[in-house]
């Protein structure tokens, strides 16, 4: 346990130590912005709405993670270490295969928590201080950063299993933006699927599973499946550290 | 096994795909040994480091260190060696002081045993200057002490060095085997390298591999007295170029001048070398500690003959290294095995992972032959 927080703390202050967490969190709360407040789209944009509701960015926050954040976050933590040749001091250090993979998947996911931590100054800024444009019903804002949690945590599971794969941080990066794109928008195509294909689909797609979040529902089917496939990943993740070994 | 084997591997072998790196590599290291662990490149001594350190595991056989098995107790071996892997790969963003912490936390040590343990590496490998410094700003050679230091911090009873000096200078090189000596004073240390003039500074023992297999293990002047065997070169005069034939009667026949050599004392092989008309050119090989010298030039001037040359040469380390390892720079090069019963011998037992190389070799040989006969 020791050596998972002493791992996610090396690899969090590398993060930092480089200009990939500041391109991504401030050209993610830019996008972000940009988006909700300019961007007319599916919901319409947020000054139309007319409602006290933060909707409009929970619709995009997946969005923006899937393409850029999560990709961006990932492809450094298992590809740049087997690239560079530094996994081999770190994993003859007397740590486990096990609190690597779990260090590195912490570190990730917590730059993807200050994020969206991050985020919350948009309600904060709208709803509290310094406007107060309503009433807002904190209950799915609640449920929308979970959902974005829970998101996150299989999205960047899905990153470290790919990343853990190549030793090019590049091909990192776009296999996990391809695999990410495809699980999330292939939910935006469930309605034109008919039957059981439909189905599939709406199971396996990251949107749809979300979507409820987004509009306050806490679906523990979701939240299952959310869980499931970080676990799932991160065995993937494992056994490939492990098949060094065996090579 | 005794307590003081720090090392010990049983019968290793590694294979990759259908290259075999390593084939039932046996042999112990015991504590307070600096051991040279010798080798061309591709020999096997990374893929050795590898598996002492559970890094990968052995396809076959066993290894101990420190008497805990790498199989079982991963984690226990590598507590007790510290280990720098070839070309010390450090975190480039970290500072030097930033990374001994790293190493340390890992570890485990707490406060008080890293500032006393710091401290000590610090001074022992030069780092003072550098503590605040980013490791991507140092240059190689303090990127290889910084690795050592971070080798050392623990204070292991083991240490596994891979190609410790390959980016030095050769300033550094000498300073870097200095500490190696300081620090290895109460520690068992294996190092490995493919530079001899090294292992003749600081190891008194040598463990040559070649193709995966170890072709030597011993003391460095047994090694060299094994195969470093002295020879002479004797060169008799058999035709006069220009001029008149300065010796008494006629000039020697070839087997006169060998049998004349082969009754001096102490000879025990006369071998022949290749010539041209002019001269009789013979090796000879002495018994242990015999200078044949006087006796042969003494024989030869009893018969009247001239002699052009006698010469002794005494096989350095980097002899016997190359008569060892010769084979594996030929097969690398996909050269067909030089003569000789014994590596002739060798080949056949492997003929079934050859067969590839040789085929491959063999298409090179075409594509080769073709560019040739275009040309």
């Amino acid at each position: 346990m020791q050596n998972i927080l002493i791992i996610a703390r090396r690899d969090l202050r590398a993060q930092f130590n480089s200009p990939v967490a500041y391109v991504v969190l401030g050209g993610s709360m830019l996008l972000l912005g940009v988006l909700v407040f300019w961007v007319p789209a599916i919901v319409g944009r947020y000054w139309e709405l007319d409602r006290a509701s933060v909707v409009p960015m929970f619709t995009y926050l997946p969005w923006l993670m899937s393409i850029f954040v999560i990709p961006a976050v990932t492809m450094r933590s298992m590809a740049a270490e087997k690239g560079s040749g530094t996994l081999e001091l770190l994993i003859t250090m007397p740590v486990r295969d096990s609190d690597v993979i779990l260090g590195k998947y912490f570190a990730a996911l917590a730059m993807v928590l200050v994020l969206l931590a991050a985020t919350l100054i948009y309600p904060i800024a709208m709803f509290i201080w310094p406007w107060h444009l309503g009433a807002l019903d904190w209950g799915p804002v609640v449920s929308g950063y979970l959902g974005c949690t829970l998101f996150s945590a299989a999205a960047v599971g899905i990153g470290m299993m790919l990343s853990s794969l190549t030793e090019s941080e590049v091909m990192a990066f776009f296999m996990t933006l391809a695999s990410l794109f495809v699980l999330y928008f292939v939910g935006s195509i469930v309605s034109l699927v008919p039957g059981g294909l439909g189905d599939a689909i709406s199971f396996i797609s990251f949107q749809s599973r979300y979507q409820s979040f987004a509009l306050g529902l806490i679906d523990s089917r979701a939240v299952i499946y959310f869980l499931s496939v970080t676990v799932l990943c991160l065995l993937v993740a494992f056994r490939s550290l492990e098949s060094r070994k065996w090579a | 096994m005794s307590n003081d084997v720090m090392i010990y591997a049983n019968d290793l072998s590694k294979t990759f795909g259908s290259f075999r790196a390593l084939d039932k590599i046996n042999f112990e290291v015991k504590r307070g040994e600096i051991v040279g662990f010798l080798g061309p490149n591709g020999a096997g001594k990374s893929t050795t480091m590898r598996i002492l350190t559970c890094f990968i595991s052995p396809t076959d056989g066993s290894a101990r260190v420190n008497g805990h098995d790498v199989f079982d107790e991963p984690l226990k071996v590598r507590q007790s060696l510290g280990y720098l892997p070839q070309r010390a790969p450090l975190y480039l963003e970290m500072s030097v002081f930033e990374y001994l912490k790293f190493a340390a936390d890992l570890r485990h040590l707490d406060e008080s045993t890293f500032k006393t343990r710091a401290r000590s590496v610090v001074e022992v490998c030069g780092l003072a200057q550098v503590l605040g410094k980013e490791i991507r700003h140092l240059s190689h050679g303090y990127r290889q002490r910084v690795g050592l230091a971070q080798a050392l911090i623990h204070d292991p009873p083991i240490l596994v060095l891979d190609e410790p000096t390959s980016d030095l200078d050769p300033n550094e090189k000498t300073e870097f085997l200095d500490y190696l000596k300081q620090i290895g004073k109460e520690r068992t240390v294996m190092l490995s390298t493919h530079n001899l003039a090294e292992v003749e500074a600081s190891c008194a023992r040598a463990i040559i591999v070649s193709r995966g297999r170890i072709v030597a293990d011993g003391p460095l002047d047994e090694i060299r007295a094994k195969s470093g065997r002295v020879r002479y070169v004797v060169s008799i005069q058999e035709s006069p170029a220009t001029g008149a034939y300065r010796g008494r009667g006629a000039p020697p026949k070839k087997a006169e001048v060998e049998e004349v050599l082969g009754k001096v004392g102490g000879v025990k092989k006369v071998g022949d070398l290749p010539t041209d008309e002019r001269a009789h050119v013979f090796e000879l090989v002495s018994e242990q500690g015999v200078d044949l010298r006087p006796d042969v030039f003494q024989a030869v001037v009893d018969k009247g003959w001239v002699l052009l040359e006698l010469h002794r040469d005494a096989q350095t380390l980097e002899d016997v290294f190359r008569s060892l390892t010769i084979g594996d720079e030929r097969r690398n090069r996909r050269l067909p095995p030089l003569g000789g019963s014994a590596q002739a011998d060798d080949e056949d037992e492997d003929d079934d992972d050859d067969d590839d190389t040789r085929a491959a070799g063999s298409q090179v040989d075409a594509v080769i032959a073709a560019k040739e006969d275009r040309t």
